[in-house]
């Protein structure tokens, strides 16, 4: 053992941006042609793009299958140079891994790294996001020298730890969240290893699904090994190795004239969470960012402190994956997905935060935590950027996950445990110019899809009572949210299983608006166990609800043990014929909705997109219930009524902020935030840890 | 060019250094401060944009006023709301966007102003 210490390595996760240039590199440059380049640059997207298919193909979790997957080719020091993703983070952060692999193992005589090897890694310490975001990477040698690496990094939803299906509102430390692994040889000589695959399979609660997903993602590595290889030898090594590079470079330099066209500036967000993980609680995710010449810094100064025995914190290299989630997908959005972007990006994160995790904290629902700060990247984006290209300045999509997490033994008698693919079915933030698309699919993964209810039911002891569009799901405004989607899951033909729900903004709103737009409601989930449900649709003589308001209604006729819970719940058991209910939202809204086309909310009432309630008392517009007839003049005189009352009510800014200044959340609300309102003043962050 | 749109509704006058109100020119204080304080400003009561829709329980459709208000900025004079924020009660109000003037005049060919928008 020569360079590692047992412990985790907290001198790579540094190493984010692109590692110097060798001199073999700096050698290829002259000797690239621009044309072969470009279709160089093409040929490696396609072989990528070929690889992240094929790992949907062949993978068995519910995110594999949907398209939660990324695939990329990395040069021989580790850097990502090409990547097929629209989960964009791992665009940042699934290099970390492979610089884990090139500093320990290359020169390290038990481990090495050899032609036909395969590694696999899902601490996300280095891999980034949470330890469900599991990871393949193979090398690709070529006449005896190494040429790069390929990986597939994906979310397998079951990782051991306290609850099914990747995500512990419950740990407490980093010992509760099950499977925690730094980059390991899991393979070599072009075969898996079977005791390693054994030991993986035994540490979670689907085993199937865990060697499944490993084996799509070294089948898919495998393919595009071979496509690699004939590009080397059609282009020639020289060419290969200065043609990764060479992505990369102009990434970072193309990255930073797009920065430096933006207006200089401070542009500032502060975020806030409502939950803890097993309690509700306010934190506070402070976002500054400083535009200044060619860079963007990041700062997070104020921000609430680490938690000590809850589960919401990140790694900050967790945060700069998200950032790229923004980064990637709207602002260098026409640019290539690698951390050569990062060239234009800094950031400064304090000790001991949140975002910023340490030690044994446990970081198992660190993807709230990074969400709701993405969701100031596209707000502080949008402000930083309508000048430039009002395009770029979009609300934000739903980022409350209200995820079904899931564990037990499915109607064939096996154990499984995953989550549902609705979080693929949020909708998009509204847009300068248009609405947001309608259960678009999850903005940190862009290219992924919610499936058909039927395939979920196939392998999982689920029966859908409905899932469609629920209009009380989005952001008003003169642009709205798109829609999200509410469903209903009867659990069928088991008696031993496990549902909960991860999850945030029960409490206060996951997602907000843009320049006057509406927040996203908050989402929460209703149960009911001992369900009448199944008798109901046996005797089919009832009509039941077929969309989530109808659940509501207080002459709806399912009976039983009903309970709602937020979306932070606990896995607790579920029968045959208990029943589930919840929302994943729709996106924010865009602008002031007294601006809405009376005639865009019509179109929607008549698709039963928007409520009526909304339609008259958010939109103000008047109009015939029956007929859908609007009123013109009246909808005026309403419109012009309501700009009346708001001045009415409304007071000097001044005035306003000293009555306002006097209030304060109550203080159990505050237990984890630190200081009010500013967490890191006036406090120690070991005092706030102790009073945590 | 010396009025930019700075986001949907706030255009800023460089030569004067301004902020305006897009939709009806209204002055809404010098660009270095916050174009808030020249708003008029509304809590709203959460109910009436976000109802609930199930009566009786913890949860429901509606934020929890103990973690979270909204605050309304309209312009003050064509009533235009301009932003809002969803704040924990008492939150101090954000200012979102502090623009580097002297840079961005620069950038426009402008000479630096003297007066630094004291004016108005």
């Amino acid at each position: 053992m020569s360079t590692i210490a047992y412990s985790r390595d907290h001198e790579v996760v540094q190493r984010l941006r692109p590692e110097p240039m060798t001199q073999a590199e700096i050698d290829a440059q002259e000797r690239i042609d621009p044309v072969e380049f470009d279709i160089f640059k093409h040929k490696m997207h396609m072989i990528a793009l070929e690889g992240k298919e094929t790992t949907m193909k062949l993978g068995a979790s519910t995110a594999m299958r949907w398209g939660d997957v990324a695939f990329g080719v990395f040069t021989r020091q580790g850097d990502l140079s090409v990547c097929a993703t629209g989960i964009y983070h791992h665009a940042v952060l699934g290099q970390i891994p492979l610089k884990y692999v090139v500093k320990h193992w290359v020169n390290e005589p038990s481990v090495g790294v050899k032609e036909g090897d395969s590694f696999f890694y899902n601490d996300p310490f280095y891999a980034g996001v949470h330890n469900a975001d599991m990871g393949l990477a193979v090398p690709v040698f070529y006449k005896g020298e190494l040429m790069c690496f390929i990986a597939a990094a994906v979310h397998t939803g079951e990782a051991g730890g306290t609850e099914p299906g990747g995500t512990c509102n419950t740990a407490k430390t980093k010992y509760d969240e099950g499977l925690l692994v730094p980059p390991i040889k899991i393979g070599e000589n072009y075969q898996l290893r079977e005791d390693i695959l054994n030991m993986l399979a035994a540490m979670t609660r689907d085993p199937r699904t865990m060697i499944l997903d490993i084996k799509a993602r070294l089948a898919a590595a495998r393919i595009a090994q071979r496509r690699v290889l004939e590009v080397i030898e059609e282009k020639g090594p020289e060419f290969f190795i200065g043609g990764l590079r060479r992505i990369l470079t102009q990434t970072g330099e193309a990255a930073r004239r797009r920065v430096a066209q933006l207006n200089d500036g401070v542009y500032r967000q502060p975020r806030f969470l409502d939950t803890v993980g097993t309690e509700a609680g306010l934190t506070k995710i402070n976002l500054t960012l400083i535009k200044k010449g060619d860079t963007i810094t990041m700062d997070f100064e104020n921000s609430s402190p680490m938690l000590e025995g809850r589960p919401m914190n990140s790694f900050f290299q967790g945060i700069l994956g998200l950032s790229c989630v923004y980064y990637c997908g709207w602002l260098f959005h026409d640019l290539p997905a690698n951390n050569g972007l990062l060239e234009a990006i800094d950031w400064r994160f304090p000790d001991d935060a949140m975002v910023n995790a340490k030690g044994d904290a446990s970081t198992s629902l660190a993807p709230l935590v990074q969400t709701c700060f993405t969701q100031g990247m596209f707000l502080a984006g949008a402000r930083m950027t309508y000048n430039y290209d009002s395009s770029r300045a979009v609300a934000a999509w739903f980022s409350g996950f209200a995820i079904p997490t899931f564990g037990g033994i499915n109607q064939f008698g096996e154990g499984i445990a995953d989550i549902t693919p609705e979080i693929n079915a949020t909708g998009c933030g509204a847009r300068p110019d248009m609405d947001g698309v309608d259960a678009a699919g999850a903005f940190f993964a862009t290219m992924s899809d919610c499936s058909d209810v039927e395939a979920t039911e196939a392998d999982r002891p689920f029966l859908y009572t409905f899932r469609n569009f629920f209009n009380s799901s989005y952001g008003h405004g003169k642009f709205r949210g798109g829609s999200g989607v509410g469903f209903g899951l009867m659990v069928h033909d088991t008696n031993r299983f496990m549902l909960g729900s991860m999850g945030g903004g029960s409490r206060f709103p996951s997602t907000l608006g843009l320049f006057g737009g509406y927040a996203v409601p908050p989402v929460f989930v209703q149960t009911v166990h001992g369900s009448n449900l199944k008798d109901l649709m046996a005797d089919g003589h009832t009509p039941l609800p077929n969309k989530l308001a109808g659940i509501y209604a207080p002459d709806a006729p399912e009976q039983g043990n009903k309970a709602t819970s937020e979306v932070n719940m606990v896995v607790k058991p579920f029968n045959d014929g208990d029943t589930y209910y919840v929302a994943v939202g729709g996106g924010g809204g865009y602008g002031d909705p007294l601006e809405r086309e009376p005639e865009s909310v019509l179109k929607d009432l008549r698709a039963d997109r928007v409520s009526h309630f909304a339609a008259r008392e958010v939109y103000r517009i008047v109009y015939d219930a029956e007929t859908l007839r609007l009123d013109v003049a009246a909808t005026e005189a309403l419109r012009a009524d309501s700009r009346k009352a708001r001045l009415a009510r409304a007071k000097p800014f001044a005035e306003f902020v000293r009555t306002w200044d006097s209030l304060s959340p109550p203080q159990e609300a505050l237990r984890y935030y630190g200081s009010w309102p500013n967490p890191r003043e006036g406090m120690l962050p070991v005092g706030q840890l102790k009073a945590a | 060019m010396t009025k930019l749109r700075i986001t949907e509704y706030l255009d800023l006058d460089l030569v004067a250094e301004r902020w305006q109100c897009n939709r009806c020119g209204q002055d809404l204080g010098a660009a270095q401060a916050n174009y808030k304080e020249g708003c008029l400003v509304a809590e709203r009561d959460l109910a009436e944009v976000h109802p609930p829709l199930l009566e009786g329980q913890a949860q429901s459709y509606t934020p929890d006023s103990q973690y979270c208000r909204l605050v309304e900025f309209y312009c003050p004079q064509c009533a235009t709301m301009l932003d809002n924020e969803y704040l924990p009660p008492g939150h101090p109000i954000t200012h979102e966007i502090e623009l580097d003037i002297a840079a961005l005049k620069q950038k426009h060919g402008l000479a630096a102003n003297a007066a630094g928008g004291a004016k108005g």
